[in-house]
C-alpha cells in the first residue's frame, strides 16, 4: 500500500494536475467565454471582492454571463451600457459620458442606487423594438414588446407613477427573476431555454416569485387594484391545482394555459368581465363559439358575470365534471336557477329547465357508465386472450379503438352542453350509446366463446375416459402374468 | 433381383407383414424387439411410482410438438412478442387451445418430476450402480427449471417480464460471477429485447438439445440397468430375482398409456378451468406490477428471498438464499454418495429427516406465496 501510494499516487496527481491546466487553457481559448482580455469591465465587475452591501448588484459572475442569450450572440457589456470596456484605468474612461456610457440610474455616478425601471424597458426597447437590429438574429423578429409593455398593468403603473416594484423586462427574463432591488443578474436566457424564467413552464412560477405577486403584503396595496378589486395574492397556489397546470407540470403538455395565455405577457391584464370567454376561447374555441351564440352569453353580460370563470373558476380551474350539471348535489346550474322563487327568483329554473338538467345529467352518467363497462369487457377479452373481431362495419377494425369514438362522442356532448339546447346533446349521447352497445356485444360474444371453450374442452373428458377404460378392458383380457 | 435360393426359408407373406419385414431388417429392429420382449417391470406395492417416469416422458412429448406449433408463429422481439402470442390466441386455429396445453404441460411436468425425485428416494433408486441415472435426473430437473424460465418471459407480458427481472436480479447474486451472470443472462444492465432474444434461443435451442441429450443418457442407463427394486421388497421375497415381475410390453406399456390419458385428461382439466390467459402487454418503463410472482414452482425461493431478512451474518439476503439453494443442490446431487447404504443407519436417517423438512419446507413456502399479499397497515 505504501509502495502504491508513493509511486502511483504522485504520477495520478501529475496527471489529473496536466489534465486540468489542459482543460482550463482549452476553456480559455474557447470563443465567446467571458474571459476575453480586451473586456476591462469584467476584470471589475466579475471580482466577487469587490462588491458587498447594496453595490452587490454590479457583481457580473462569469458562469451567468456565459449563459446570457445576448452574450451568446456576440454583444458585450458596451453594446448596452456604452462606455469604453477597453479602458483599463478605472479613473480614465469605462464609465466616461464621452465614451457615452448610458447609467441606468437618475444620478449616474451613485452606483448605490438602484436602476430606473423605466430606463431598463427603455433600454431593452432600443433593440428589441427595432425591427432593422433584431431582424440581424432572426428573419421575422418580434419588436412589438415595448409597446405593448406601456399598455400592460406594469406598463402603465410605471408610467404614471414610476413605482419601483413594477415589473420590467428583467424582472421576469432574468434569472433569478424579481423586482425592485433584486433585479438583474446579467443572465437572460432565450424563452425557449429551459432555463429561462419565462420558459412555459416556469412563467407562473416566475409572475408569483416572492417579490411579485405572490406577496401578500404587496398585493394588498390599494393602489394596485384593478377596477376597485384587489389582485390578490394566491392566484399561483390556486393555478397549481387547476387542470392546467397539472396538464403542464406534470404531463408536460406545453400547451396547457398558464399566466400569460389569458392575461397577455408583454402586455399583461386582468381579461375583462366581457372578455373572458374569449380568452378562454383561444384554446377552448368550439365551446367558446356555442357559449358566443347563447342567450346566456347576454344575461351573463348584463349581469356583469365573467362568462366561463363564473362556472369553471378563474385560477383553480379543476377537470369539469357531471356534478356540475343538474339541480341538486351542488351541480352549477341550481346556484343561479333555484327551484321556485329565491333570491334569484328572477331566473328561477322552469319544469322543463330542470327536467331538461336532469335528463342531461341522466345521460351523461349512462354513457359514462356504459363506457367504462365495455372498456371493462373489452380489457377482460383481451387479457384472456380472445379474439374480438371489429364492429359490423369494419370488423378488422381494433375493437378498443373503435371504442373511443364513444369516448368521442362522451366529450362532444359535454362541449355541446355549452350550446344550452337538448338535441345536440341527446344526439351525441345517442351516438355513443350505440357504440358501447355495439362494442359490449362484441365483447359479451367473446366472453361467451372463452366459456364455451371450456365446456368444449371439460367434455373432451369423456372420450379421454373412454380410451382409458378400453385401455383397462384389455389389460384385464391380456393371459394372467405367471 | 435373384430367385430366392430352395434352401432359404419362405418369406413373410402378405403386404404388411413384408413390409414389417423390409423395416426391421434395414433398420436392425430385431435388436431392439428382443430387448422389448426381454425387458420386465417388478411387481410390487409401489410399482406405481415407475408410471412417473413414462408420465414425464409423454408429457415432455407434449412439450415439443406443441411448443413446435408456437414456434410457426411466435416472433421473438419486443415489438411483436406479445402481438405474435395474442396472434396465436386469436387468429391460429386452435392457437389457444396449443398454447394452453403447452403451458400447462409445463407445469405438469414440473410436478410430475418433483414427484419422480421424490419417489426414486423413497424408493432408493439411486442406488450402485445408479448413481448417474440419479444425477442425470437432478440435472434434467434443472434443465427443465430452465426451459419454465425462460419460457415464461417470453409471451412478453407485465408479469412475466417483472418476474424476470426479479429473477435474473437474484441470478446477478450469486458470489463472485453474478454481474458476469446476469449481463449474461439479460444481455445488458436491464431486461430488453436482448434478454428476450437468448431466452428464446436457450428455450427452442440450447435447452432441447441438452434435454435430449441427458434424457438419452438417462434412459439409456435406466435400460442397462433395469429398473430398481426397494430394498425391503427384495429383501422379503429373498432377492431382486425373487421379486415377480410383468413383461415391459405390452402389460407395463398399456399401464403407462392408461397414466398418458390420465395426465392428458388432466391437462384437459386445467386447461377448460384455467385457460392460460395472455396478460397486459408488458411496458419496460413501468413500475413493476402488484402480485408479481414467478411460476409455482419457484416461489420456494422467492418467498424465502422474502421472509430473509436483509442480511443475514453479515451477508445480503439474496447472496444468501443463493448459497443456501446452492448448498442444498449440491446436497441433493450427493445424496447416492452419502447414502452409505446401511438400511437403518445414521446417515439414512439424517436424510431422511432433512428430506422430510425440505418437503415440508417447500410445500409450505410455496403455499405462503401462493396466498395473497396483505398490505401492511401503518401503525
Amino acid at each position: 500500500m505504501r509502495r502504491f501510494s508513493t509511486s502511483v499516487l504522485p504520477t495520478l496527481l501529475v496527471a489529473v494536475s496536466a489534465a486540468a491546466t489542459a482543460a482550463l487553457a482549452a476553456e480559455k481559448k474557447a470563443p465567446g467565454k467571458p474571459t476575453e482580455p480586451e473586456n476591462q469591465c469584467i476584470v471589475c465587475h466579475g471580482d466577487s471582492d469587490l462588491w458587498d452591501g447594496d453595490r452587490r448588484r454590479l457583481y457580473v459572475t462569469i458562469k451567468d454571463l456565459a449563459g446570457d442569450i445576448h452574450w451568446q450572440k456576440g454583444l458585450r457589456c458596451q453594446d448596452c451600457h456604452g462606455g469604453n470596456a477597453r479602458a483599463a484605468d478605472i479613473k480614465e474612461a469605462p464609465h466616461a459620458e464621452e465614451d457615452k456610457f448610458q447609467s441606468l440610474r437618475s444620478q449616474p455616478k451613485d452606483y448605490a442606487k438602484p436602476p430606473e425601471p423605466a430606463k431598463v424597458v427603455e433600454l431593452c426597447g432600443n433593440c428589441h423594438a427595432n425591427i432593422d437590429f433584431m431582424r440581424r438574429y432572426s428573419p421575422s423578429p418580434r419588436v412589438d414588446q415595448l409597446r405593448e409593455y406601456w399598455t400592460s398593468g406594469h406598463g402603465q403603473r410605471l408610467k404614471a407613477t414610476g413605482d419601483p416594484n413594477v415589473a420590467t423586462c428583467v424582472s421576469c427574463h432574468d434569472r433569478p427573476h424579481g423586482s425592485g432591488l433584486d433585479r438583474g443578474k446579467h443572465a437572460i436566457r432565450a424563452v425557449a431555454d429551459l432555463e429561462s424564467p419565462v420558459y412555459r413552464t416556469h412563467v407562473a412560477e416566475t409572475c408569483a416569485s416572492a417579490k411579485c405577486h405572490a406577496d401578500a403584503k404587496l398585493m394588498a396595496n390599494p393602489a394596485y387594484a384593478y377596477h376597485g378589486r384587489p389582485l390578490g395574492h394566491s392566484q399561483y397556489d390556486q393555478w397549481r391545482k387547476s387542470v392546467h397546470a397539472q396538464a403542464l407540470l406534470k404531463k408536460g403538455d406545453l400547451s396547457a394555459a398558464t399566466c400569460n395565455n389569458c392575461h397577455g405577457n408583454h402586455g399583461a391584464l386582468p381579461p375583462q368581465v366581457g372578455s373572458v370567454a374569449n380568452a378562454c376561447g383561444v384554446c377552448h374555441g368550439k365551446v367558446a363559439d356555442l357559449f358566443a351564440n347563447t342567450i346566456m352569453k347576454h344575461r351573463f353580460e348584463k349581469l356583469q358575470l365573467p362568462g366561463c370563470a363564473q362556472c369553471h373558476g378563474e385560477h383553480e380551474i379543476v377537470k369539469p365534471t357531471v356534478e356540475m350539471l343538474g339541480m341538486s348535489g351542488g351541480a352549477f346550474c341550481a346556484e343561479c336557477h333555484p327551484k321556485g322563487e329565491g333570491e334569484k327568483g328572477e331566473f328561477g329554473a322552469t319544469i322543463a329547465g330542470t327536467k331538461a338538467a336532469r335528463s342531461l345529467r341522466a345521460d351523461l352518467d349512462h354513457l359514462t357508465d356504459a363506457i367504462q363497462s365495455a372498456k371493462e369487457k373489452v380489457a377482460e377479452a383481451e387479457r384472456l386472450g380472445m379474439p374480438l373481431p371489429g364492429p359490423p362495419s369494419d370488423e378488422k377494425l381494433d375493437l378498443g379503438i373503435y371504442l373511443r369514438r364513444a369516448s368521442d362522442s362522451l366529450k362532444n356532448a359535454r362541449v355541446l352542453i355549452h350550446s344550452f339546447k337538448l338535441p345536440p346533446v341527446e344526439a351525441s349521447l345517442a351516438e355513443g350509446l350505440e357504440v358501447t352497445k355495439q362494442v359490449e356485444e362484441r365483447a359479451e360474444e367473446a366472453l361467451q366463446e372463452y366459456h364455451a371453450r371450456r365446456v368444449w374442452l371439460a367434455a373432451s373428458l369423456a372420450p379421454i375416459l373412454l380410451v382409458i377404460v378400453v385401455l383397462l378392458l384389455y389389460i384385464r383380457s391380456l393371459p394372467p402374468l405367471r | 433381383m435373384s430367385p430366392a435360393s430352395p434352401n432359404e426359408p419362405p418369406g413373410p407373406s402378405g403386404p404388411w407383414a413384408r413390409c414389417t419385414a423390409f423395416f426391421f431388417e434395414r433398420l436392425g429392429l430385431d435388436d431392439l424387439h428382443a430387448l422389448a420382449a426381454k425387458k420386465r417391470v417388478p411387481i410390487h406395492r409401489t410399482a406405481l411410482f415407475y408410471f412417473l417416469g413414462g408420465m414425464a416422458l409423454f408429457l415432455f412429448a407434449i412439450q415439443v410438438i406443441t411448443g413446435t406449433l408456437l414456434s410457426l408463429y411466435y416472433k421473438p422481439s419486443p415489438d411483436q412478442a406479445f402481438e405474435s402470442v395474442r396472434a396465436i390466441m386469436t387468429e391460429v386455429d386452435f392457437g389457444w387451445l396449443i398454447r394452453s396445453i403447452h403451458s400447462w404441460s409445463a407445469n405438469l411436468l414440473i410436478g410430475v418430476l418433483f414427484l419422480h425425485l421424490l419417489t426414486t428416494y423413497l424408493m432408493r433408486a439411486y442406488r450402485r450402480p445408479r448413481e448417474i441415472t440419479w444425477i442425470t435426473g437432478i440435472v434434467l430437473l434443472v434443465v427443465f427449471f430452465a426451459f419454465g424460465f425462460s419460457g415464461y418471459l417470453l409471451p412478453w407480458n407485465k408479469l412475466a417480464f417483472s418476474a424476470t427481472r426479479v429473477g435474473t436480479a437474484i441470478v446477478g447474486a450469486v458470489p463472485l460471477v453474478g454481474e458476469q451472470l446476469l449481463l449474461l443472462a439479460r444481455g445488458g444492465d436491464e431486461v430488453t429485447g436482448d434478454t428476450l432474444a437468448r431466452f428464446y434461443a436457450l428455450h427452442v435451442v440450447i435447452l432441447p438439445i441438452a434435454a435430449f441429450a441427458i434424457l438419452a443418457v438417462h434412459l439409456f442407463l435406466v435400460q442397462k440397468h433395469g429398473m430398481s427394486i426397494p430394498e425391503r421388497v427384495a429383501e422379503r421375497r429373498g432377492g431382486e430375482d425373487k421379486v415377480p415381475s410383468m413383461p415391459f410390453v405390452p402389460h407395463f406399456l398399456l399401464r403407462d398409456m392408461v397414466g398418458w390419458y390420465l395426465a392428458l385428461g388432466i391437462l384437459a382439466v386445467l386447461a377448460a378451468l384455467y385457460p392460460w390467459e395472455l396478460g397486459v402487454k408488458a411496458d419496460p418503463f413501468g413500475s413493476t406490477p402488484e402480485g408479481t410472482k414467478p411460476e409455482w414452482y419457484f416461489l420456494f425461493m422467492f418467498q424465502t428471498l422474502k421472509a430473509v431478512p436483509e442480511e443475514v451474518w453479515g451477508i445480503r439476503n439474496a447472496v444468501f438464499v443463493v448459497l443456501f439453494f446452492a448448498f442444498v443442490g449440491l446436497v441433493v446431487l450427493a445424496v447416492p454418495f452419502l447414502d452409505r447404504g446401511v438400511p437403518r443407519g445414521r446417515t439414512r436417517l439424517v436424510l431422511n429427516v432433512l428430506v422430510a423438512a425440505a418437503v415440508v419446507f417447500f410445500i409450505v413456502m410455496t403455499v405462503w406465496g401462493l396466498l395473497p399479499e396483505v398490505p401492511e397497515v401503518p401503525e
